[in-house]
């Protein structure tokens, strides 16, 4: 069988269905097959990622249909390496979840899998999709087991999140719908490519309207200020694994197809600026509003937005360091807030607190995963050594390039508020009295052994950033490379 | 290997065994941090050459690590003082909670000290800094549960903003001069003031913060007083001037190259020091801890040494980096008296012991010196530079109002000084003293060690000067020459001190001889309660001590002074911030019409200026 970026969605996909029929069988199978498929997909990347980073992009044509015609699949060294770093992400949430939920009946978890499943093939797919209406159906794809898995514990404040996130998430089928008709109508194609070398003959009008749609859409994905209002909520409410995958991976979707879109398939002017000021206001609102959370998983939710504030101002700036940071921050803030959520949620589940309070004086309890959320929330402020210094330090440099003064005040501002809320947190995990009833969970091995391969790896590249940074350079070469992406794909 | 790197990795890789032998045995834990400095410190000084250099890449950059005379000179003050201070907290820390934790952070601040005065590019410098930083902030909050909410919160936050604004300098330097290495930004004139105003005001700031410099000096006292006393040695001692060493070598490039007179920066950066001096002395008076009073003290003698540096002449920069060395020493081994006292006596608080002299007559040794030392009294080595800093504002910079400034404050300071001895040491005994016991040996040695400092430079400065000279060489200003034992002025005059040497020496002797012949005998010791009323009976609550309200009629004089209270005004903004953030917050109302109506009104609005926004 020869290994082809298909195999990204489809292998995920197969296996939601398959976990339906064989938990059947086999009960634990629902637990046991996502991480076999997410294996698999790290496999994929092993196998594909050579290719791609030595000889260019991969262009996969599905059902024999030629691009522009047909819908294809396309592996750059920018989208190859967002797909990497989610199945990698995607197999350590896994990991952790593992014993997920033991006390819920076999049903539960089984769709829950199914779900979580889903939600991973189509983020995937809207990371490797090179056409506009397939983008729209993972999307699609996405929302609606996002919507599900929000509701997942089947309360009342669950369901009204639910209910919040399926509102705006309809506005943002909705609004993205338009946008590609009125891309479809003036250009006759939904090939992104194509559209891509056809988009100077569309009128300006036209454009920018059809762009404006688009961000509106993609900026509910992407979570930017003032769509993002749902966020939090669905954050705090889905189960600890879900918010770990919305953080990591769902944002991380919605972000690439924003920048897809708006980088490669528009050519407008303005865009740029839009971005800077529009991720600035994200995320100053985002880490303002952080402050003043009593819950730890709406601040955790917060400073998400924050961070993907931060991500937008990078990818806005457009400088090839700039776009470097970007990614850079990108894959940081997907593992070091996978961490947060992943360590936090233990710290709810032992102190039946959904508060701040609850953490207090949690360390004696869980030494361990004190520890690891103490780490990366110093990574996620960027402190030195760790990882999360030099993606803020790259994105800085290149906000210093352009002579944006004002702009790298604003975010160390920011990032200081940052800083302030997170060591008030591990503040009550270290130092404050510990007075909340608890219940005693301690944390699995699984658990222990995924959050600690994701902490060495927010350490090893703190301390070593070359290892990742030639990758790097690739991805952000290939995204600022439109023409050569028009070229490869229409031949 | 390169022998920098070799100490770093014995510091770091020290750190983190001294931490988990903690939890195999408790009692090799201070052992294993005293070896590790040892080795490190004798590695150092044995084998560690000027001019060694160490290059790699680090990212897409490129990190140079490197020693030349001006950080070597820092060395002396990080590493010597560190290892007496961790010899220190061997008897200090005895039979503490968390020792692994101690001295683990102990080691790697120790380590990022290092590694920022090794540093020779910004971006190790900015890593090393952060570094030093949160590790001593584990300290500041090492005291658990009363700290990290305001003195531990103070300090990080402090710290933070001080640190960003070094990167948004580094920034800006690698914009205009596209480089990172110092020594080649330097070499550009990276920070002339009139290219680029905010580069200068931005490392200022970064380095300024962590020197405790006024308006940003609030974090200082509660650190220093709260962190144990063996680790505060260092805090005042050598961490804070690290930022003395980033002003020094940020702003000495400057005055080569151009003339400092017009240099408006400097004329702030006086100021500023002044301010300091003034202020951190005002607020020394009427500290009735110990401990506190040291710490606002550390923060008015940085201001002496910022305004040495500010002079921008030869003179002023040699003030500066002598009263660098011996503030680390005078100060270091002050608040290990502190130490001592708070170990022995149980407290600090200079209301509730008094009169122990007699029960620690050592430590009352090595506090009576390091006072003379701070208060700038000859023959001690305070005098010295007190002096050169005098001439230096008056001869060469004729900034003669500053000069009465720094007189006044260091006028004050006899007052504190006063108090702090008298406070602790003199005076009647109070009865629950009276079975104190002398510091350990081991607590005694350093800070004899470092009295012993001070009294070494008193009588020949040239100790210091010959390093301090070649330390401004490496930074550009042109060969000064120092005779081991005399100071020159400019008009060619030369005070000899190697008289004083004798002299000191003579009192010694005589003083010694005086009070063992004719002894206390005469002399009827009396308690603090002991007090003859004349048949006046005396009320309720009437004050008889004189412990209380030490300073009285001086803070009477000067209260307006006391109403400018910056702490006050810092933590009014950050309560006003924190309540206009919960204000701003409820833009996320929770409620999912509002979030539709948001969508919906933001793309009417991106419709209606599509044409401002997108051209």
């Amino acid at each position: 069988m020869v290994i082809s970026p298909v195999h990204y969605i489809v292998a995920p996909l197969l296996a939601a269905f398959a976990i339906a029929l064989l938990s059947k069988i086999y009960k634990n199978a629902a637990r046991i097959v996502p991480g076999i498929v997410l294996f698999y997909n790290i496999v994929i990347s092993l196998v594909l990622m050579p290719q791609v980073l030595e000889k260019g992009m991969i262009s996969e044509v599905i059902a024999g249909w030629e691009a522009p015609w047909g819908i294809n699949l396309v592996l750059t060294p920018f989208s190859g390496f967002l797909t990497t770093a989610v199945s990698v992400i995607g197999f350590a949430i896994w990991l952790y979840g593992y014993k997920f939920k033991v006390r819920l009946q076999g049903g539960e978890v089984k769709y829950y899998e199914i779900l979580q499943m889903m939600m991973i093939a189509g983020s995937l797919g809207v990371i490797i999709t090179g056409d506009l209406f397939n983008m729209f159906v993972f999307i699609e794809i996405v929302g609606i087991t996002a919507y599900s898995l929000t509701a997942f514990y089947r309360h009342r404040d669950g369901a009204e999140a639910s209910f919040k996130y399926l509102l705006i998430g309809s506005l943002a089928s909705i609004f993205l719908l338009m946008g590609i008709l009125i891309i479809y109508t003036q250009t006759g194609s939904l090939n992104m490519a194509q559209i891509a070398e056809r988009m100077p003959m569309v009128p300006q009008t036209m454009k920018v309207t059809a762009l404006i749609f688009f961000l509106i859409a993609l900026g509910i994905e992407a979570e930017m200020f003032p769509m993002n209002g749902w966020a939090p909520d669905a954050y705090s409410q889905a189960p600890s694994p879900t918010s770990a995958v919305f953080a990591a991976v769902v944002s991380v979707a919605g972000v690439y197809a924003l920048i897809r879109v708006t980088f490669t398939v528009f050519d407008v002017e303005g865009v740029h600026q839009y971005l800077i000021v529009m991720g600035f206001v994200t995320m100053l609102v985002a880490e303002i509003s952080a402050v003043a959370q009593v819950n730890l998983k709406r601040m955790l939710a917060y400073s998400s937005l924050g961070q993907m504030g931060l991500v937008l101002i990078a990818f806005g700036i457009g400088s090839h360091l700039a776009v470097f940071g970007a990614i850079f921050l990108m894959l940081n803030h997907a593992v070091i807030k996978a961490l947060l959520f992943m360590s936090g949620s233990y710290f709810i589940y032992n102190s039946d607190d959904k508060r701040l309070i609850g953490l207090n004086g949690i360390h004696k309890r869980l030494p361990f995963v004190s520890a690891i959320f103490s780490i990366a929330a110093f990574a996620i402020i960027g402190f030195p050594p760790f990882s999360g210094f030099w993606s803020k330090f790259y994105i800085l440099i290149a906000a210093g390039d352009e002579n944006m003064i004002f702009l790298i005040i604003g975010i160390l501002m920011v990032t200081i508020i940052e800083l302030v809320y997170y060591l008030r947190t591990v503040a009550r995990i270290y130092f404050y009295k510990d007075e909340v009833e608890h219940t005693e969970h301690k944390p699995s091995i699984n658990a222990i052994v995924a959050m600690s391969f994701l902490t060495l790896f927010i350490i090893v590249i703190g301390i070593y950033p070359n290892l990742i940074t030639g990758y790097l350079h690739q991805a952000a070469d290939s995204l600022l490379d439109k023409a050569s992406y028009i070229q490869h794909i229409l031949k | 290997m390169n022998t920098l790197t070799i100490i770093l990795l014995i510091l770091t890789i020290g750190a983190a065994f001294t931490y988990f032998i903690n939890a195999v045995n408790h009692k090799l834990t201070a052992i294993s941090a005293f070896v590790t400095i040892t080795i490190a410190t004798g590695y150092f000084f044995g084998l560690a050459e000027l001019g060694d250099q160490f290059k790699f890449a680090l990212g897409d950059f490129s990190m140079q690590w490197g020693l030349n005379a001006f950080s070597y000179y820092f060395i002396y003050i990080v590493l010597g003082l560190s290892w007496l201070a961790l010899l220190y907290s061997i008897a200090y820390m005895e039979g503490k909670a968390r020792l692994g934790y101690y001295y683990g952070a102990f080691l790697l601040t120790i380590a990022g000290m290092f590694g920022v005065v090794i540093s020779q590019d910004f971006i190790s410098l900015f890593i090393f800094w952060e570094i030093m930083t949160w590790a001593s902030f584990l300290l500041v909050i090492y005291n658990y549960y009363y700290n990290i909410k305001t003195e531990g919160m103070k300090y990080m936050i402090f710290s933070a903003i001080g640190a960003y604004a070094m990167l948004t300098a580094i920034v800006f330097i690698h914009h205009y001069y596209g480089t990172f290495l110092i020594g080649e930004a330097l070499s550009k004139g990276a920070f002339s003031f009139n290219q680029h105003i905010f580069i200068p005001i931005f490392l200022l700031l970064g380095f300024g913060i962590k020197a405790a410099v006024m308006p940003f000096h609030v974090w200082a006292p509660g650190a220093y007083a709260k962190t144990p006393m063996s680790f505060t040695a260092v805090f005042s001692g050598a961490l804070s001037k690290m930022g003395i060493f980033g002003i020094a070598l940020v702003f000495s490039t400057y005055y080569i190259t151009h003339n400092a007179g017009g240099f408006i920066a400097s004329q702030i950066l006086a100021w500023m020091g002044g301010i300091t001096a003034v202020m951190g002395t005002i607020y020394a008076l009427i500290q009735t801890d110990a401990k506190r009073l040291l710490a606002y003290s550390s923060v008015a003698q940085l201001g002496y040494i910022v305004v040495g540096l500010s002079t921008g002449t030869k003179l002023g920069i040699m003030a500066a980096l002598y009263l660098a060395v011996l503030h680390a020493a005078f100060k270091g081994a002050l608040f290990m008296v502190a130490g001592a006292v708070e170990k022995q006596a149980g407290t600090t608080d200079m209301t509730k012991i008094s009169g122990l002299i007699k029960r620690m007559p050592w430590t009352f040794l090595v506090a009576l010196i390091s006072i003379i030392t701070l208060a700038g009294v000859p023959p001690l080595g305070g005098f010295v530079g007190k002096w050169l800093i005098y001439e230096a504002l008056i001869t060469e910079s004729n900034n003669y109002f500053l000069a009465i400034v720094i007189f006044f404050s260091s006028t004050a300071a006899f007052l504190y000084s006063y108090r702090f001895l008298f406070g602790l040491f003199l005076g009647q005994e109070e009865e629950d003293t009276k079975d104190v016991k002398e510091a350990p040996v081991t607590m005694l040695i350093p800070m004899l060690m470092l009295s012993f400092v001070s009294i070494i430079t008193g009588v020949m400065p040239g100790l210091v000067f010959n390093p301090a000279a070649k330390a401004m060489n490496a930074l550009g200003f042109a060969d000064t020459n120092w005779d081991m034992t005399s100071l020159s002025n400019i008009w060619g005059n030369t005070t000899d001190l190697s008289l004083i040497g004798i002299f000191i020496i003579i009192v010694f002797i005589l003083g010694f001889a005086v009070l063992t012949l004719k002894g206390r005998k005469k002399t009827k010791s009396v308690g603090t309660k002991d007090i003859s009323s004349s048949g006046e009976l005396w009320k309720e609550g009437e004050n008889w001590t004189f412990q209380q309200d030490f300073f009285k009629p001086f803070q009477r004089a000067a209260a307006p002074l006391y109403k400018f209270d910056m702490d006050k005004i810092w933590s009014d903004m950050g309560n006003a911030l924190e309540a206009f953030f919960g204000f701003f917050r409820k833009v996320y109302t929770g409620n999912g019409q509002t979030y539709a109506i948001y969508v919906i009104a933001f793309l009417a609005i991106l419709l209606i200026f599509k044409d401002y926004i997108f051209n």
